[in-house]
């Protein structure tokens, strides 16, 4: 279950990564690839109404 | 040596020689009452129709079907719902609906004696029962899965014409008997066919070949998503198994996908083995299934990385080189050793498990994040408190406790 997701920056540019933090609290780098079922399940979140965080 | 020469119209022959045998028993060859041709001329044999015809396929399609590989563990507890699905070996998951309350250990299981293990599998799949579940809700089903992409399915030309039947053959062990269901179930066109297969006897290695028809309906993608998942239940409460089990093709009706499904969970002392499973093109029975394709180690290991990669947990082991960009931060690329289905999710052990070594010194770490990659490669990049030089070159390494791991994981 995903409880947040974050953009990561490089050097003030969005990487097309993601950070994805899981209920049990294990922590993933999530690529912006619609072939990854991660990202897959970051869109079904987001479409669920939830909101990716900008990137610190 | 005596020949039968063969003559037609043309100034050509045909020559069937039979070699005089050098020993004092007789021997004997032979034909078949049948129509056909035995073998090409080049001798390959793939004219050959019956039990051990050349296969559509020279890889096994199934990859790990003999269970040698378990990169992220060897033994799992406390699988139970909600729990992720890939936990121990490659390519075969934990799956479950609804909220099933019972709880489970997934193992690599070495095997040393029985059936499957004199008929060459020395590991195997096992699925203990560690909290039992006697009453199942509705909605409750658990399963062992195995995914596939749809450009590795083409062979079977679904959708089309022509069709072709699967056979899916395994060793399997069960502490309970009877009934057991293993379903075909095409995600891209959300169709589904069942089979039931038994299982006689208790805690004892079983063969089981099972057939599943043709489907002239619904073409697979010719592409890396997921198209086909196996599922083997091990309990389907009634929302499962409510209606008549659906043994040919059809769109998905949960009510018909596990009708008469012992409930493998019901108690502690209950487990559930499998190994050697094969899935073969066409339709095969007990005695005339191919041998399954054992691969070696390595080869095994190749393909699951296309799905999964873990590193080595070996002290003061580089993981990746590159160059200190300032004197707190490094940046390292690390190559998978295959190029994966995806672009992969990545994970690490703590950051304390990392050092970055530069300039002969080796410097803790404090955050490792994993940015720009690709399905080849990802870049690290490592902060540290100070003590890197600008534009040194660097290593990621272990930090001497052989704790450190990198995961990527592009599983369907």
């Amino acid at each position: 279950m995903i409880t947040s997701v974050k953009k990561l920056n490089v050097d003030g540019v969005f990487s097309n990564s993601y950070l994805l933090t899981l209920e049990n609290g294990n922590t993933l780098y999530v690529p912006k690839d619609e072939a990854n079922t991660d990202y897959q399940a970051i869109l079904e979140w987001v479409a669920d109404g939830n909101t990716i965080e900008e990137a610190d | 040596m005596s020949k039968i020469k063969l003559t037609g119209h043309g100034s050509g022959s045909g020559t069937l020689t039979i070699q005089a045998p050098d020993t004092d028993s007789a021997r004997t060859i032979t034909l078949p009452d049948a129509t056909g041709t035995l073998l090409n001329s080049d001798g390959d044999g793939s004219s050959l129709t019956g039990a051990n015809a050349n296969r559509p396929n020279a890889k096994p399609l199934i990859i790990n079907g003999s269970m040698a590989v378990s990169q992220r563990a060897t033994s799992v507890t406390g699988l139970t719902n909600g729990s992720d699905v890939y936990v121990a070996l490659d390519r075969f998951g934990f799956n479950e609906f609804g909220s099933p309350s019972s709880q489970h250990t997934m193992t690599q299981e070495s095997l040393t004696s029985g059936n499957a293990y004199i008929n060459g599998f020395a590991n195997a799949l096992k699925m203990d029962v560690t909290t039992a579940q006697s009453s199942l809700d509705a909605d409750d089903s658990t399963m062992i899965i195995h995914k596939f992409e749809g450009q590795d399915l083409q062979l079977f030309k679904k959708g089309t014409a022509n069709a072709e039947k699967f056979t899916l053959a395994f060793w399997v062990k069960s502490t309970k008997t009877g009934t057991h269901i293993c379903e075909l179930f095409d995600k891209d066109n959300t169709r589904t066919c069942s089979q039931s297969y038994t299982v006689s006897s208790t805690d004892t290695w079983e063969h089981k070949v099972v057939n599943f028809p043709a489907d002239t309906t619904g073409i697979f993608g010719d592409d890396n998503a997921r198209s086909l998942d196996i599922n083997w239940f091990l309990s389907a409460g009634t929302n499962y198994t409510s209606g008549t089990l659906q043994t040919s093709w059809g769109g998905q009706d949960d009510t018909a996908r596990a009708v008469g499904q012992v409930n493998t969970v019901d108690s502690t002392s209950n487990n559930w083995h499998i190994t050697g499973i094969q899935l073969e093109v066409g339709e095969y029975s007990s005695t005339t299934i191919p041998p399954f394709q054992h691969e070696s180690y390595g080869d095994n290991l190749s393909r699951c990385q296309r799905y999964f990669y873990k590193t080595s947990a070996v002290a003061n082991m580089p993981f990746a080189s590159g160059v200190c960009n300032g004197t707190t931060n490094a940046r390292a690329l690390l190559t998978y050793p295959q190029i994966m289905r995806a672009n992969p999710s990545m994970a690490k052990s703590d950051n304390t498990h990392f050092k970055v070594y530069c300039g002969g010194t080796s410097v803790d770490t404090t955050s490792v994040g994993f940015y720009y990659g690709n399905t080849q490669q990802v870049l690290l990049y490592v902060d540290v408190s100070s003590g890197l030089t600008d534009a040194e070159s660097c290593l990621i390494i272990d930090d001497s406790g052989a704790n450190a791991y990198i995961t990527g994981d592009a599983e369907l």
